[in-house]
């Protein structure tokens, strides 16, 4: 036997609380995990190259307003755009789906799109169908496989923000981008059901570099200032913090339910080691009789309330990422979440709570056993 | 002459207990011998119990001194004391404290673990401590699985894995019935006599005080005879 080893069997003398406590833990930590990968979700957009470069320009008024479509040659003329394509939200309900549709309907310029989608994957001939093809779409991946759809297939809406239906052929499907959710047709057809209105809903603009992007965020606001629609343009991370703001308070919410979870992790780490170094008290005084010293006490107390939490964590937070990994979150929270990752710093955060908790957890059963004298602590033996 | 191995001058202890001061231990001298089974008898609370404990350096006394071995414990400091009683005294307890998780050759192996010694050197010392007491065929057993007096016997080769030279034994018989208690007296009285071990015991019993060598009786806090 080692002292390690003793630990361990100290650990495990009560089974059924080790495994309860642990459990307990586990699952706290697993709620943890799962709503901090939610708020992540919620709250970080993407942050890649090709989201660095994308500047979104909508009216200064509220992103509800639209945009007149002739702001279109004065964007063309500033420096530093490589390209600019309208963005609608036309926001319609699919066919069969009663109350939400899970997945965004843009109007866009096909052609001008494309280089703003950069990292999109679709096959060449599909792309030249849709572009051909005044009345297609192109459809992201994730949303052709839940519905099952096909190429070819029609797609219709009924229109909630607008007061029109669409009708739509698919064209294509892509994927590769970091939301393969997305219908994308032609703003064309849009203008046409609605009698050309001359307006957009937004504008997306691809920067020629990403020093150059801030630079062309302020000339574009710059140019349309004093102007009838005056506009506000800012980057894709900008907008879409901006468009998470509009959720309330959803971070705090989630973050005080955060604390409490670990507010009632500690209570629980800290009563089971309470338990078990109070039911081992006369144990206690009887090794420091033979002569172990007040550090290795510690060391045994803490070893166990640490190990105890980091069983808890490797059940909790490994469980979590196990299941999301493998399950369909977005068929299942109804494509609400499309990622749903537990990524290695939630991981970490995880741990980190739990590490924190052992600790925390072992100084009253530690202060205890410092201040009981050995002679008190062998009286509980009369 | 054997060697003084305990010597103890005016040593008094006092409690507090609410506002009244209680005298455990009144200016107590004594010496015991090496090799000495010294039977501490006396009525419940006269000291016995608080000059066993302070003669093993798990209590502190008010004033006074209390040389073992020649090294005045009530000058250690906690960390120091806990070596000296690792390495100088062996304790044997009358509810036997075994580890419950352990078996009986982790019970006995558990003082070494705090020394330098590899593991076959502590398997060669626990073998031998527990063929000393007799249980070399119960080695693997966990304390639930042994009698009272087997339990004993495992806290008794626990005491003496270290070989300490002083032995400290408080109503060791006090949880056994008299066959047993015979066993373990048997024990400690051949650990006296026959490894020249120092054996100090609390008793009620005067059968139990009968093994040993000499008796000294307490009562309220003084030496009486």
């Amino acid at each position: 036997m080692n002292l390690p080893g003793f630990v361990i069997r100290n650990a495990f003398r009560n089974k059924r609380r080790f495994a309860l406590s642990v459990s307990s833990v586990a699952a706290s930590l697993f709620l943890l995990v799962m709503l901090q990968v939610a708020l992540r979700e919620l709250t970080n957009p993407i942050n890649d190259e090709g989201s660095s470069l994308r500047i979104i320009v909508r009216n200064k008024v509220s992103l509800a307003q639209p945009l007149p479509a002739r702001q279109l040659q004065r964007l063309d003329k500033i420096p530093g755009i490589v390209t600019v394509s309208p963005f609608s939200f036309y926001g319609g309900l699919y066919k069969g789906d009663e109350k939400f549709t899970s997945f965004a309907q843009f109007a866009v310029d096909p052609k001008r799109t494309l280089p703003l989608l950069s990292d999109a994957k679709i096959p060449k001939e599909q792309l030249a169908a849709w572009i051909a093809d005044q009345t297609s779409c192109i459809v992201g991946q994730m949303t052709a496989d839940r519905y099952g759809l096909k190429i070819g297939d029609r797609m219709q809406f009924t229109g909630q923000i607008y007061p029109c239906d669409l009708d739509l052929k698919i064209a294509g499907f892509y994927h590769g981008t970091a939301d393969d959710r997305n219908l994308m047709f032609h703003q064309k057809y849009l203008d046409e059901l609605l009698g050309d209105p001359g307006t957009v809903g937004t504008w997306w603009v691809l920067a020629a570099s990403v020093a150059e992007a801030p630079l062309v965020t302020e000339r574009i606001n710059q140019a349309f200032a004093n102007s009838s629609a005056e506009v506000r343009a800012e980057s894709e991370r900008a907008f879409v913090l901006g468009f998470v703001s509009m959720w309330a308070n959803i971070k705090t919410l989630i973050g005080g339910i955060s604390i409490v979870v670990i507010f009632a992790l500690l209570l629980v780490t800290v009563s089971t080691m309470s338990m078990a170094i109070r039911e081992r008290f006369r144990e206690l005084a009887i090794l420091k009789a033979i002569g172990f010293r007040r550090r290795e006490l510690f060391a045994f107390i803490l070893a166990e309330s640490f190990g105890l939490a980091m069983c808890g964590a490797v059940l909790g937070a490994g469980g979590a990422w196990v299941v999301f990994h493998s399950l369909d979150i977005q068929k299942l929270s109804n494509g609400l979440f499309v990622m749903f990752e537990v990524t290695p710093r939630l991981m970490g955060l995880a741990f980190s709570v739990a590490a924190l908790l052992g600790v925390v957890a072992a100084i009253a059963p530690m202060f205890t056993v410092a201040r009981t004298s050995v002679v008190e602590g062998l009286k509980t033996l009369d | 002459m054997a060697e003084t191995i305990v010597k103890i001058r005016e040593l008094t202890k006092l409690y507090a207990q609410g506002e009244i001061q209680v005298t455990a231990l009144d200016r107590i001298a004594l010496d015991i011998a090496a090799g000495e089974f010294l039977a501490l008898m006396g009525p419940s609370g006269s000291g016995k119990s608080t000059l066993l404990h302070i003669i093993a350096g798990v209590d502190r006394p008010t004033s006074g001194e209390c040389l073992v071995q020649g090294v005045d414990v009530t000058k250690l400091n906690e960390s120091e004391l806990a070596d000296w009683r690792n390495q100088n005294v062996g304790f044997v307890f009358q509810t036997f404290n075994l580890i419950p998780v352990l078996t009986a050759f982790e019970n006995v192996e558990l003082p070494l673990l705090l020394t330098q010694l590899g593991r076959a050197q502590r398997r060669k010392q626990v073998e031998a401590a527990l063929d000393l007491v007799g249980l070399a065929d119960r080695m693997h057993h966990l304390p639930k699985q042994l009698s009272g007096g087997q339990e004993q016997r495992v806290a008794i080769a626990r005491a003496l894995v270290t070989d300490p030279k002083l032995v400290v034994a408080d109503e060791p018989t006090g949880n056994l019935d008299s066959h047993s208690a015979h066993e373990v007296l048997g024990i400690l009285q051949s650990l006296s006599q026959q490894a020249g071990k120092t054996v100090i015991m609390v008793t009620h019993d005067p059968k139990a005080a009968a093994f040993g060598s000499r008796s000294i009786h307490l009562e309220k806090g003084e030496l009486t005879r």
